[in-house]
């Protein structure tokens, strides 16, 4: 009850609720501009913030940190782009609903499910910081790598009905995870001599490479590709009806269930958040069969996964003072400025701040979604401009985006690389996720698998002693076996006659 | 990389204080502007280092400072750009030794021998910490318990090309014990692993620490510094506890090859004012920078003398070949 009070004083007091509708604009602008990661757009904002109040400019960066989380989807809908890591689940299904002319009501679902992460992430934040905490601290290497593998069990699920695909898929994942610096050693590993690799191929570039690109590439392969798109197309956001939030309840308590625990992590972050609850909502959804091909579900659960995060994030920061992510760490600068120590005294010693902080949170997350009403008109009649020009305008937008990450031109050719391989992919029907789900697990499996090994001097039984990490792959085990299961079943079943799943990605 | 969150974190904070370039004042430095050259990029640790100085750099030099990013390669751009300006005192660059790793790693068109290090300012210093709960008390203690029962004592170090695996290495080597050598993805990572006990002891930086020390979850047992701390000062050295180990984690100033000598002379005078400017004092002994001031003549020898160190240990931990 107290914290009540201190927050209802910052909002009134102070001008918090003003510090975070800003933040969120910032924000969603962005996470919207491919290249413009959360922590850039919160490391551009940070030297604003130095003359301000403490509560107003940490409420300030935090929530620009939920607005870039979101608004990373947008591009990803609308344009196959993910503007950030995690909205590359969103671009998968969210794009195919654009495709089928049903972009505004996706949009609507990612805000409304981003909304809702959010508040979830941040209820969670006030009320168990404390036990959340000690979740960190749950997690040795062992259940790191466990954590890992339960993740790529994903893509014996993601494969249905091509599997040997999906696993050659998250083979190059896990080969171009390993590029750059050996985890452990520090040897330089498949870099060639070339100093740009010696920091590994960053997710982003790839994934804008095997999405975006890709994906202009097959549409102006297209014939007429330059013809206005067919059927009726949305022009303006729709928001989901009643049935379908029903509907969506489901993913969305997965995604902020997987948001919630991936937060509190170090290390584990939004994008691996986004991609595990996207595969967990079709593991328990009733239409698995529409993942991949525009489900509402799949742009539900990553979007409500990653927006939890922003909020749980918060967790090891505060209780610890440990930043899980780049963002993290640049909101943790802004309260070293204005003298406030995160750590287990901060609670204790600068509660009026902490809690004016939560009440700012709350102010951003409900702002989130009237700004996002406001800011997604404009977006939806940006891309339905013809063709030729959009097209052409997200080249520049995506090169601009890329290059200006770190001034390199490198960088480019290493998207149009990836967006070749992404073509290729496709025309031979290879699914996309499986790579991608190899690229972000690739590393943290490999060091945690090698960091256990060097704790036991190389005795594999840890990975059954740790309790976290035995049940961990326990789980992985029953999905792989329990999909492997069903994969045969509809084999025999198309064998006899049926109709069968059918591919997951069409080419 | 994922290293060094934490470090950035904390340097950020500092930042705050900045208020742009100093004033021209009286002294007479033959150049109006001069820019100082970072690697890191803005908020970083080395970016608030020198934003901090150039307050004072301004007032007690007489010309007027601006700090510059050049961010990329790991400092290989930033030393590009500085082997190729003019020597004429208007650029320097902020030496850590990220800049001598570069140019061992990565092979990059300049490297540090193209530059020519003009003074040192600081040293970070580096420390060895246990949770609360640690038996180790001392870092004998350690070295007795990890000879009794080899492998049984595990350190944790940040990044696997950090200063601090060297130095846990070469820990292992000057006391002959056998343990493993846990790399992290950077400090919070290893503070967490130091916490729930994946590891018995971390090396580290205070500031990355501090909160934890305050609330008396981290005990420090060891500095590797010439003398103790000031803030910690009932903490023993390595030296004491009869571990031959102090490191050097610099913090200086370089600038292109051939510089004028008069400039060298400057900047010594200049920096050393610097170091005794009391606002400037309070501040670095907030951070636990120790000041270490260098002129060019030693500074040289001791970068040599650095780069080769490192080149020994890549080559013989089979980083580079």
């Amino acid at each position: 009850m107290e914290g009540l009070s201190y927050a209802w004083q910052a909002l009134t007091t102070t001008p918090a609720v003003f510090a975070a509708m800003g933040g969120v604009v910032w924000g969603i602008l962005g996470g919207a501009l491919p290249g413009i990661s959360p922590s850039i757009a919160m490391a551009l904002l940070l030297p604003f913030t130095y003359t301000m109040d403490p509560i107003p400019a940490i409420v300030m960066l935090a929530s620009t940190y939920v607005g870039a989380e979101y608004g990373g989807s947008i591009p990803a809908i609308l344009i196959r782009t993910p503007g950030t890591n995690a909205a590359a689940a969103t671009a998968i299904d969210g794009y195919e609903m654009q495709k089928q002319g049903r972009g505004g009501e996706a949009l609507g679902i990612s805000l409304v499910s981003g909304v809702i992460g959010g508040l979830i992430g941040l209820f969670f934040l006030v009320a168990l910081t404390k036990p959340l905490a000690q979740v960190a601290l749950l997690f040795t290497p062992p259940a790191y790598f466990a954590l890992g593998i339960l993740g790529l069990s994903v893509i014996a699920s993601l494969s249905s009905g091509s599997l040997i695909k999906g696993l050659m898929a998250g083979i190059i994942g896990l080969m171009i995870a390993a590029i750059g610096t050996d985890p452990i050693s520090g040897v330089s590993r498949f870099t060639y001599g070339s100093p740009e690799l010696m920091n590994g191929v960053p997710f982003i570039l790839v994934m804008v490479g095997v999405f975006a690109v890709s994906e202009l590439l097959v549409q102006a392969g297209k014939p007429e590709w330059n013809k206005a798109g067919e059927g009726e197309v949305q022009t303006r956001i729709k928001l989901p009806s009643l049935a379908m939030l029903k509907r969506l309840r489901k993913p969305q308590m997965i995604g902020s269930a997987i948001g919630l625990f991936e937060g509190c992590m170090p290390g584990a972050g939004g994008s691996i958040a986004a991609f595990m609850s996207y595969n967990e909502a079709r593991r328990w959804s009733k239409h698995p069969e529409e993942f991949g091909k525009g489900s509402p579900e799949a742009v539900a659960a990553p979007e409500c996964a990653n927006n939890t995060v922003a909020g749980t994030a918060l967790v090891p920061m505060l209780s610890f003072g440990i930043p899980g992510s780049n963002s993290t760490a640049i909101l943790l600068g802004g309260l070293l400025i204005h003298g406030l120590q995160p750590g287990p005294l901060l609670f204790e010693k600068h509660p009026d701040f902490v809690y004016g902080l939560f009440g700012g949170l709350l102010v951003a997350n409900a702002s989130l979604f009237f700004i996002g009403m406001l800011v997604l008109t404009p977006a939806i009649w940006l891309v339905n401009r013809p063709k030729p020009y959009l097209m052409a305008a997200i080249y520049a937008l995506i090169f601009s985006g890329i290059y200006s990450i770190d001034h390199s031109l490198f960088d480019l050719y290493l998207v149009l690389l990836a967006g070749a391989v992404g073509y290729v992919m496709r025309l031979c029907g290879f699914p996309f996720l499986p790579l991608v789900l190899g690229l972000v697990l690739g590393y943290m499996i490999e060091a945690n698998y090698r960091r256990s090994l060097l704790l036991t001097g190389g005795d594999h039984m840890v990975f059954l002693q740790d309790p976290v990490a035995l049940g961990l792959l326990i789980t992985a085990l029953v999905f792989v076996v329990g999909s492997a299961w069903r994969d045969i079943r509809s084999a025999r079943r198309k064998a006899t006659g049926g109709d069968g799943e059918g591919g997951e990605v069409r080419p | 990389m994922k290293s060094g969150l934490r470090n950035l974190a904390a340097s950020v904070a500092v930042t705050a204080l900045l208020a742009g370039a100093g004033q021209a004042a009286a002294q007479s430095y033959p150049i109006d502007t001069v820019t100082l050259v970072t690697h890191s990029k803005a908020g970083g640790g080395t970016d608030v280092f020198l934003r901090e100085m150039t307050k004072y750099l301004g007032k007690h030099m007489g010309a007027n400072f601006v700090v510059e990013n050049v961010q990329g390669g790991s400092g290989a751009k930033a030393m590009a750009k500085l082997a190729t300006s003019p020597a004429d005192g208007s650029i320097f660059y902020g030496t850590t030794p990220t800049y001598i790793n570069t140019s061992l790693l990565s092979a990059p068109d300049y490297t540090y021998k193209d530059l020519s290090p003009v003074t040192n300012v600081f040293l970070d210093p580096q420390i060895v910490y246990v949770r609360a709960s640690s038996p180790f008390k001392t870092l004998a203690e350690v070295v007795e318990k990890a000879k009794a029962e080899p492998n049984s004592v595990k350190f944790g170090v940040t990044t696997p090309g950090s200063l601090d695996r060297q130095v846990m290495e070469k820990f292992k080597a000057i006391t002959g014990v056998e343990a493993p050598v846990i790399t992290h993805d950077g400090g919070g990572e290893l503070l967490i692993s130091v916490l729930n006990g994946t590891v018995d002891l971390g090396i580290g930086e205070i500031q990355e620490l501090s909160a934890q020390l305050e609330a008396k979850e981290v005990r420090l047992i060891a500095t590797y510094t010439e003398e103790r701390l000031e803030q910690f000062s009932n903490v023993p050295t390595a030296q004491e506890q009869g571990i031959d180990l102090v490191v050097n984690k610099f913090r200086g100033i370089a600038g292109p090859k051939d510089l004028p000598n008069e400039i060298y002379a400057k900047w010594e005078e200049g920096i050393q004012s610097v170091l005794k400017d009391p606002e400037f004092q309070d501040w670095y002994r907030a951070q636990s920078l120790v000041p270490e001031f260098m002129p060019h003549a030693e500074y040289t020898k001791f970068i040599d003398e650095f780069a080769e160190e490192q080149q020994v240990f890549f080559k013989q931990y089979g980083i580079t070949d």
